[in-house]
């Protein structure tokens, strides 16, 4: 089929040639102040780097140069590669983590003003003619060489307190779930922003070029009671390439992916050969980054036809293995899968997975609620770690476990003997985070007995994002991306990396 | 007013100055070119330039004197720089008469001797202009002592920045020393080095050591920039907030010069992050964060210096490098698993960088142990991962004596509880992966 295109377009031929070499006076200029600039831009950089040993100077090294001029670890990285269980919806810190056991005689009391501070509630309890406290319905024991109360509804995660670093202190400023979330990925509570696995790619780049950078796994098996939108994982205004690639779990994980019925895919690589230089053409004309995005994602997909049939097959894995990440693990889609599939991600250097967990917004029966959260959740995730750990992974990956908010002490709607519900609460909340450049088996941060004020510690979101990119070797006051005039930050303009819990 | 037009006037003449030499140029030119047959026709354009150059002198001549009104100048070079000037213009003149054909002068003098007068005129100008661009630049400007001077270089550590020679000498330099330098000296104030700075000046002292109050020089460069006594005058740019503060400490800390280090000086911790981004070697614009300078946790051994072909030579290869850090350049190396690449055949391109791979991945390759004697180079290895590779306790001789080994994965290999036991040895090395291997 090739033949009718031996000499790339027509318009090359050699009739064109006199038309071809016309320099008309536009192209003069812009080829004669390009020349200019790189001449200044190259005594800029010129000799500054690397003055000693400078071989022979082909187009490769001077990339190479380049690559390292610019490259972006402004710190010596921890963390090579990040995974963030997302738990959608606002899981109660305490019902988790955080053990307040004084709150068992305060049970029905009224939550006092001193404590609650004139704060404004949500419209769903701010109407509610008292505010009864009510203790976490389960126990808590204490696991692990740290001794770290942990709730019985977590079995599975007290075994690996050791290995993670609970974080009481985190606070938003966000009190409903969309912004909430929003705030959390991308900085700002107003979509429109980068999400952190995007700022992770336009910064760090690829470790495998034949898989996304940036991968977003949603679990099957939650209640989809609260939305999670794409632009979640969106590129906000960074080139579309650094957006996260949703895997779906039923028979095409990634869409589209697949050739066409009836054709064979045996002259694919041709026909994107001819397409990439047909969208030179137009980026030389337009200059318009999209269409740079256009041509590396054809050949991503392209390269992604072999390498996600690959990733997604579980049949390799011994039988030891789903037993480890729990009965779910077997059923493609689940959370306990999609854990499985994070590390196997993580194993072929994906920089940034993000799962999804919704479900965790018990407003009302709560107790049945979250016991049926954890026990989705808490057997794979522990799984995870523990699988990292001993593949010797958990070294240079970066583990991340929360919500975008936690609850209130108070019980929303009626408190009854064995039911209640709890309202959103931005003001603490638990997050974890293990593995690379971390502090194992440590707690840190300290809330109030009622668990509604932090009294040691505070962990903004924007510290939570300034720590995470720190991990990778970012200084989060340094990775700008200039928009419409301003240069964005995922921090904007605050963020404070928490430095006593890193190694 | 009147006085002001002029003023303004005379700032054209380094404007219109150029003129007459243009002018003088193409006359020269042209009369040149007019030898050659094929260029005879350009003989009658000789006058008519000349002419223009004359009219042009006499404006440049009228519009200098007009600056040297304001006073600004060397008189010695101003007055011989007038004196030549108006030469100038006169002697174009009367060539220009000499010239024309109306007198016909020219014929009887004889083309050559002409020649020779036209170009004398141009040894005449290039003098007058080099007396004019002494006034204004200084008589060092184009000389061969700049050719031959050497800058001092840019600091490259804090404990190498001295007070006066990298700080307050160059903001003196940038700032003050067009004006107050010895062939200008405004105010009898010379800036130009460390001792002349303690002579002072026509309103007294310009620094005096601990005392802001003082010194001159300081209150002159803080007050109100619309102020009479405000430096720099004319609205010539302003010490910026940074340069006021770097003087400000000098000042306050002794005023001392000639090889004070800054951080020999008392109090200097305090303005250290603004003496840093002075002299460029700040390493991060997160000043308020107190996470412990980067560079101090850092292996020193790890050059900063790296062979860019090395790193090609290894991605040719097939080889992952990413770039860890680029100050000193840490590289983090991967071999894709079952890449079918043995180890020996990329050994060599990896030995000439063994020095600065941090993180090394050799995982799943078909390794042998023998393959594994070159990691006795890789003295700055911290991680390293072996697994699911056929080798033996063997290896782990080759990795005991890593200094900087932190973690070592052999997972998957044929190890046994042997190499756990060498590589106890090795302090440094916190963990050691032997999940599925023969050790259990």
């Amino acid at each position: 089929m090739g033949h009718h295109h031996e000499k790339d377009f027509r318009l090359h031929g050699e009739e064109f040639d006199p038309l071809n070499n016309k320099m008309d006076r536009r192209d003069f200029f812009i080829k004669t102040s390009m020349g200019i600039g790189a001449l200044a831009l190259g005594s800029l950089f010129g000799n500054k780097f690397f003055a000693k040993n400078r071989p022979a100077v082909s187009a490769a090294t001077s990339d190479l140069e380049n690559e390292i001029l610019r490259a972006l670890p402004h710190i010596a990285p921890k963390a090579k590669r990040v995974v963030y269980l997302f738990m959608s919806g606002g899981p109660s810190q305490l019902e988790t983590f955080d053990y307040k056991p004084k709150l068992v005689n305060l049970l029905g009391q009224d939550l006092p003003d001193s404590v609650r501070q004139g704060q404004r509630l949500t419209g769903m309890s701010a109407n509610q003619s008292t505010l009864p406290m009510v203790p976490s319905f389960c126990k808590f024991h204490q696991h692990g060489k740290s001794q770290t109360w942990v709730s019985d509804l977590l079995p599975f995660t007290s075994k690996i307190v050791d290995d993670i670093c609970l974080v009481k202190s985190v606070h938003s400023e966000a009190i409903n779930h969309d912004p909430a979330i929003t705030f959390f990925q991308t900085g700002n509570q107003l979509p429109g922003r980068p999400s952190i696995g995007s700022w992770l790619s336009y910064g760090l780049g690829s470790d495998n070029e034949n898989l996304p950078t940036f991968i977003v796994l949603v679990s099957k098996n939650a209640p989809k009671d609260q939305p999670l939108y794409a632009r979640l994982w969106g590129n906000g205004f960074l080139p579309s390439k650094h957006q996260g690639v949703q895997f779906g779990s039923g028979k095409d994980p990634v869409l589209f992916l697949n050739n066409p019925e009836g054709y064979d895919g045996e002259d694919r690589q041709e026909m994107l050969d001819y397409l990439s230089k047909l969208n030179e053409m137009q980026e030389s004309a337009y200059g318009d980054p999209e269409i740079d995005t256009r041509i590396s994602q054809y050949e991503m997909a392209y390269r992604m036809q072999t390498s996600v049939p690959e990733v997604m097959d579980v049949s390799d894995e011994p039988e030891e293995v789903f037993e480890l990440y729990g009965p779910d693990s077997k059923d493609p889609g689940t959370y306990a899968a999609n854990c499985l599939l994070a590390r196997k991600l993580l194993e072929k250097d994906v920089k940034f997975v993000q799962l999804y967990h919704q479900g965790w917004d018990q407003h009302n029966s709560l107790p049945s609620g979250i016991a049926q959260q954890c026990k989705a959740t808490d057997q794979p995730t522990a799984a995870l770690i523990m699988d990292l750990k001993r593949r010797g992974l958990l070294e240079d990956t970066l583990v991340i476990w929360g919500g975008e908010f936690g609850r209130t002490v108070y019980s929303q709607g009626k408190l009854t003997a064995n039911d209640y519900g709890r309202d959103h609460h931005p003001r603490c909340f638990t997050m974890w985070l293990a593995g690379a450049g971390v502090k194992p088996g440590i707690s840190f941060g300290e809330t109030d007995d009622f668990s509604y004020n932090i009294v040691k510690d505070p962990v903004h979101v924007h510290d939570f994002q300034a720590t995470l990119l720190h991990l990778t070797g970012i200084d989060h006051e340094r990775l700008t991306y200039k928009f419409q005039g301003r240069r964005f930050r995922l921090t904007d303009v605050e963020g404070k990396v928490v430095k006593e819990i890193l190694t | 007013m009147l006085l002001d037009i002029f003023t303004f006037s005379g700032r054209l003449h380094p404007l219109i100055v150029h003129l007459p030499i243009g002018f003088l140029i193409i006359a020269i030119v042209f009369d040149i070119l007019s030898y050659i047959p094929k260029y005879q026709n350009l003989k009658p354009a000789v006058s008519i330039t000349l002419f223009l150059s004359f009219i042009a002198a006499i404006l440049a001549s009228v519009f200098g004197y007009l600056l040297s009104l304001t006073g600004e100048y060397d008189l010695n070079i101003l007055e011989s720089h007038k004196f030549s000037g108006i030469l100038f213009a006169l002697l174009t003149g009367i060539y220009w008469l000499v010239s024309i054909d109306t007198f016909n002068l020219r014929s009887k003098m004889g083309n050559r001797l002409n020649s020779v007068l036209l170009i004398g005129l141009g040894v005449l100008l290039a003098f007058t202009g080099h007396q004019g661009a002494s006034l204004t630049h200084g008589q060092e400007y184009l000389s061969f002592k700049v050719l031959t001077y050497k800058s001092r270089n840019k600091p490259k550590t804090i404990n190498e920045v001295l007070i006066y020679e990298d700080l307050v000498g160059p903001i003196l330099k940038s700032k003050c020393v067009q004006c107050h330098r010895a062939d200008k000296m405004k105010g009898d104030l010379n800036l130009e080095s460390f001792s002349e700075v303690g002579k002072g000046g026509k309103s007294g002292h310009a620094v005096v050591a601990g005392n802001l109050e003082k010194s001159e020089l300081f209150r002159r460069v803080t007050l109100d920039s619309d102020h009479k006594e405000f430096m720099p005058s004319d609205g010539k740019p302003a010490l910026t907030k940074d340069e006021v503060e770097i003087v400000k400490f000098w000042i306050n800390a002794g005023a001392s010069g000639d090889n004070v280090q800054f951080i020999s000086m008392k109090d200097h911790q305090r303005i250290r992050p603004v003496i840093e981004s002075y002299v460029g070697l700040s390493s991060s614009s997160n000043k308020l964060e107190a996470i412990p300078s980067d560079s101090s946790l850092l292996n020193p051994d790890i050059p900063t210096d790296i062979n860019m072909a090395d790193i090609n030579a290894l991605r040719e290869k097939g080889l992952k490098v990413r770039i860890m850090l680029n100050k000193p350049l840490m590289l983090d190396v991967t071999l894709r698993s079952n890449s079918g690449i043995k180890l020996p055949e990329i050994s060599p391109v990896l030995l000439k960088v063994s020095k600065n791979i941090i993180w090394l991945n050799l995982s799943e390759n078909e390794i042998a142990d023998t393959d594994l004697n070159i990691l006795k180079e890789f003295h700055n290895l911290e991680k390293i991962r072996l697994d699911k590779n056929p080798i033996t306790d063997q290896a782990s001789e080759f990795l005991v004596g890593l200094k900087k080994l932190n973690a070592v994965n052999l997972n998957e290999t044929n190890i046994t509880e042997k190499s756990l036991n060498i590589l106890a040895k090795n302090p440094n090395i916190k963990t050691v992966y032997s999940w599925n291997s023969k050790h259990k």
